[in-house]
């Protein structure tokens, strides 16, 4: 007994040590840059270019005396001292731009893509870790609890080899920024020097924490080292929200920038360096993002264990694990548009000519694809739940509704891709008689678009509740009114929607704006308070039969490859949107691509490149599912009869 | 079907209304005949309801929808059938049905379908592919840039202006200073057409003879459009003027919610100045003959031009606060 108990204390000063070694590790970047930042950043990192050292050099030459200069920031409009070099005025110029006999931007672009693939499927993946590991630690069902774990370690299995492309990829890049935009790339780790060291850090911090994380799942399976394994995967989180973050920081600066003067010299305040007009909406938005894409990722990869599984219990499994993987990825699609209005309203608010090229001018039609993307995903989910029923006794109740909700969807869908600006023969816009058609040409605004995808989004929440309703029956004393409120409140929600959507055309633009928030309050309702309301009507209630895990038409499984391939694509599309909104600039009105490709490609050409990194990252992808699949495959050696004169095996209980 | 007509200010709401109605009335005829044992098979049923909104797209509204649009309408619709019919295992084992016997030919009368299908199919790809490589008359569609971005200043008459900032100094209220919400409330009425909403108050009607401030600044800049503007863009503002015609595209139809209702009123201001000739690169195929009327305008005269499009067409110029 004494020596169960000594166990146990040794245990628990085991986990406490562990978590403050973690601590310790997570805090251990932003010491050592600490310097750095207190030291403000001084002129640029890698050598100047050769404009900026013949300027110093004039410089210097004109005089000793120290002085200091102040400098007013472009953004924030405070005053500050010139710490750092003007960003460079490049020119069409091998020195500036070395090249292959190829367009520099477009491999850089493909480069960036791709890391951006996996950085954000290694980023979004151990959050779903964590959520499923907590699952089952809180979760009284001992099969269930076994079946989460295993769940959270398939997912964390395949983010480690992801991790290591990303880190790959993640050079190539670096490689490529410095041999074909050297210029630039030096101009911006000036700025960034100190934010790019604790970068660095932060991914150091980042792979210890996963890989003690991933290899000492087994043992720490049991008692408060479970619990200290778990709390990794919040630390692990963490880390790797501040490298999105830290990296978003960059794009930012691209974008909109601060904490430099008109001529882009640092002035100082690493701050407002990162706090740029669009850093938070960017974090935000590319947060939910990754999510809804990681989710993506893991449902196909579900999908395609699923179409090989050779066996019931294997096709089991990976329905569940898609189904799981399809929800949390949907979970967080849905406030992903509210999310990208919010990133579009900032941008507006800071240039308005930025919001016009994106939305009304040079890149709108890149928007409308984006809506079609946008509407693929949430029909695609839809028709998934409604498949989904199908593995359900009782799910045919819902069935024979689907082709109303089916309306709704492409109602809205149809409002919502209606372009503002059509394409046509020169005989159509006559026959039209103008650009603007009168009837179709409403749908092109805002107000009308709002209407559509609130619809959607709420006719998605419903098929969701119709799915958790599937093979029960509510039994609560209030289930007749339950469903009353539930039924009132989403035709209530509608209706709501489709009036505020054609009032917005009454209205002055900025009260219309304002009018979003009653429309995206009516679809969070439906969204929480419909959920909750089911949920708690659900905890009575009676089964009508199991759900048959497995028993599943293939067409879902492919809808959940489309889901993940739409999703792929959107990012890419959007990357691409976001990243042409400069025009010719590096840096946005302060640095100046004068390289020969500083024009905006044509949308095929745009559509064929993103359709490349697609089927690029998802053949790569294939290839670290099949490692997955791999390291299953390992039959695990009997520790009863070991290997004469063989290595200790690895464990392989997972 | 142009006898029955669309209700102007309606459109939009008509357009999906008279859909939901009809697919109501297919469900209800569907349904009833289910009961009568004459239910309607399926895969008829879906292709029936495809063809229908084709129908519907193509010669109900008016004027024409471009092809480009009709086509995006047809695959989305064509999505949501497919989800319909194979929405559940049932549907869509009933759906597939006729398509599997004229596979596996179970009859002879399936036999010839499928045969027929089998030359049809490939030939009528074949014209399709040699048709779309036949050399075409036709002028090249334009992707064009309506609103092309503005730039973040422009100088007219030798003063620089911040597009992002600058107020129209006319929008002014009794004491002379600058309010958005008073001139909102004083523009016309949108309803069944555009009406003043009191003729005999001089606060409204910029045609009183004591109208003073922002309804007599309304009057002016209407007498300016119509002895420059309104051959183009006409009396109505909706770019249906006495030579609106003579262009391709026709001038802008002022009175659609998707033109100056969705700019803000500086952008109006860039645009009168510049004209066609100073649209940006974004622009491209700079189709519009507009001239730039800071050629023949006092900036004073651009502004008052631009409230009153805003005042007539009952559209509030986009703000951002």
């Amino acid at each position: 007994m004494g020596r169960l108990t000594s166990g146990r204390t040794g245990k628990k000063f085991l986990a406490v040590t562990g978590l403050f070694v973690m601590g310790v590790m997570l805090l251990l970047p932003v010491f050592v840059a600490l310097p750095a930042l207190a030291g403000g950043g001084a002129p640029a990192a890698g050598g100047p270019p050769p404009d900026v050292v013949a300027a110093q050099e004039a410089e210097g030459a004109e005089g000793e005396e120290e002085k200091v200069e102040i400098g007013r920031d472009v953004y924030y409009k405070t005053e500050g001292p010139v710490v750092g070099a003007p960003a460079p005025k490049t020119q069409d110029t091998p020195e500036f731009y070395p090249r292959y006999n190829f367009e520099s931007r477009v491999l850089l672009w493909v480069a960036n893509q791709q890391h951006l693939y996996y950085g954000s499927f290694v980023l979004a993946v151990p959050i779903f870790c964590m959520c499923i590991e907590f699952a089952g630690l809180v979760s009284k069902d001992k099969a269930m609890a076994k079946k989460y774990d295993q769940l959270a370690y398939d997912f964390i299995k395949i983010s480690l080899t992801a991790y290591s492309l990303t880190a790959i990829l993640g050079g190539i890049l670096i490689f490529t920024f410095l041999t074909l935009y050297p210029a630039f790339f030096g101009y911006l780790s000036s700025i960034f020097r100190p934010v790019m060291h604790i970068y660095a850090l932060m991914f150091v911090a980042e792979s210890g924490t996963l890989y003690i994380y991933y290899y000492g799942w087994d043992k720490m399976k049991e008692g408060m080292l479970k619990w200290l394994h778990a709390s990794m995967s919040v630390v692990l989180n963490v880390i790797g929200t501040v490298l999105m973050f830290l990296a978003n920081s960059w794009i930012g600066f691209m974008m909109s920038p601060a904490g430099v003067d008109e001529q882009g010299r640092y002035l100082g305040n690493i701050w407002h360096v990162l706090h740029t007009a669009l850093w938070n909406p960017l974090n935000v938005h590319r947060i939910l993002g990754n999510m809804a894409f990681g989710g993506g990722v893991v449902a196909a990869y579900a999908a395609y264990r699923f179409l090989s599984a050779k066996n019931d219990e294997e096709r089991a499994h990976y329905d569940w694990m898609g189904y799981i993987a399809m929800a949390l990825g949907v979970a967080f699609l849905i406030p992903l548009p509210f999310a990208g209005y919010w990133l579009m309203r900032e941008v507006y608010a800071y240039r308005q000519q930025m919001g016009i090229t994106l939305m009304g001018g040079l890149l709108a039609w890149l928007f409308i694809i984006q809506a079609t993307m946008i509407g693929i995903l949430f029909l695609t989910t839809n028709y998934y739940l409604w498949q989904a029923l199908g593995r359900m006794t009782g799910g045919e109740r819902f069935q024979r509704y689907i082709k109303y909700f089916v309306f709704i969807l492409v109602v809205g869908l149809l409002v919502f891709i209606t372009p503002h600006t059509i394409v046509m023969t020169p005989a159509e816009l006559k026959a039209m008689g103008g650009q603007q058609h009168p009837v179709l040409g409403n749908y092109g605004v805002m107000s009308a678009k709002n209407g559509g995808i609130n619809a959607i989004i709420m006719t998605t929440i419903a098929s969701f509740i119709w799915y958790q309703r599937g093979n029960r029956v509510p039994a609560v004393k209030w289930a007749k009114f339950g469903n009353i409120f539930l039924i009132t409140f989403f035709v209530v929600a509608h209706l709501n929607n489709i009036w505020v959507a054609c009032y917005g055309y009454f209205i002055p633009a900025n009260v219309r704006i304002g009018l979003s928030v009653p429309q995206v309050a009516g679809t969070l309702s439906c969204l929480f308070i419909g959920s909750a309301l089911n949920l708690a009507m659900l905890k009575q209630s009676r089964e009508l039969g199991p759900i048959r895990w497995g028993q599943i038409a293939p067409r879902s499984q492919y809808a959940l490859i489309m889901l993940a391939t739409a999703f792929t694509w959107m990012m890419g599309l959007m990357g691409y949107i976001r990243s042409s909104v400069r025009l010719f600039w590096h840096v946005n009105e302060i640095m100046r691509d004068n390289s020969p490709w500083a024009y905006t490609h044509t949308i095929g050409f745009g559509a064929n490149v993103i359709s490349f990194n697609v089927l690029f990252f998802w053949i790569t992808i294939m290839f670290v599912f099949w490692l997955g699949a791999l390291g299953a495959k390992k039959a695990p050696v009997p520790a009863t009869q070991p290997v004469p004169g063989a290595a200790p095996q690895p464990v392989t209980g997972h | 079907m142009t006898w029955l007509k669309l209700v102007e200010g309606y459109m939009p709401m008509q357009m999906i209304s008279e859909l939901a109605g009809s697919i109501l009335i297919f469900a209800l005829a569907n349904w009833a005949l289910n009961r009568a044992g004459m239910g309607i098979p399926k895969f008829w049923a879906g292709v029936g309801v495809w063809i229908y909104i084709q129908l519907y797209l193509k010669y109900r509204i008016y004027p024409p929808i471009p092809f480009s649009v009709r086509a995006i309408y047809g695959t989305v619709s064509a999505c949501g059938i497919f989800m319909w019919v194979s929405g559940s295992e049932d549907a869509w084992q009933e759906f597939k049905r006729p398509v599997m016997n004229v596979m596996d030919g179970i009859s002879g009368f399936h036999k010839a379908v499928r045969t027929v299908a089998l030359i049809v199919i490939p030939l009528a790809l074949g014209g399709f592919a040699y048709t779309s490589f036949l050399p075409s008359f036709e002028e090249p569609i334009e992707l064009r840039t309506v609103h092309p971005a503005p730039p973040a200043t422009t100088k007219v008459h030798g003063k620089t202006f911040v597009l992002q900032v600058v107020e129209n100094p006319y929008r002014v209220n009794n004491e002379g200073k600058y309010d958005q919400a008073y001139t909102d409330a004083r523009i016309v009425e949108q309803a069944m057409g555009r009406l003043m909403k009191d003729v005999n108050d001089p606060n409204y009607n910029p045609w009183d003879p004591n109208a003073e401030g922002y309804t007599k600044y309304v009057r002016e800049g209407g007498e300016i459009f119509f002895q420059n503007c309104h051959f183009c863009h006409g009396d109505n503002l909706n770019g249906r003027g006495l030579w609106a015609y003579a262009f391709n595209p026709i001038p802008a139809n002022f009175t659609d919610a998707g033109t100056i209702a969705q700019l803000q009123e500086t952008f109006v201001f860039w645009r009168v100045s510049k004209g066609g000739i100073g649209l940006p690169g974004e622009g491209f195929p700079w189709a519009s003959v507009m001239p730039p009327w800071e050629q023949h305008l006092t900036v004073d005269e651009i502004w008052k031009v631009v409230m009153f499009e805003y005042w007539h067409t009952g559209y509030y110029p986009r703000t951002w606060d």
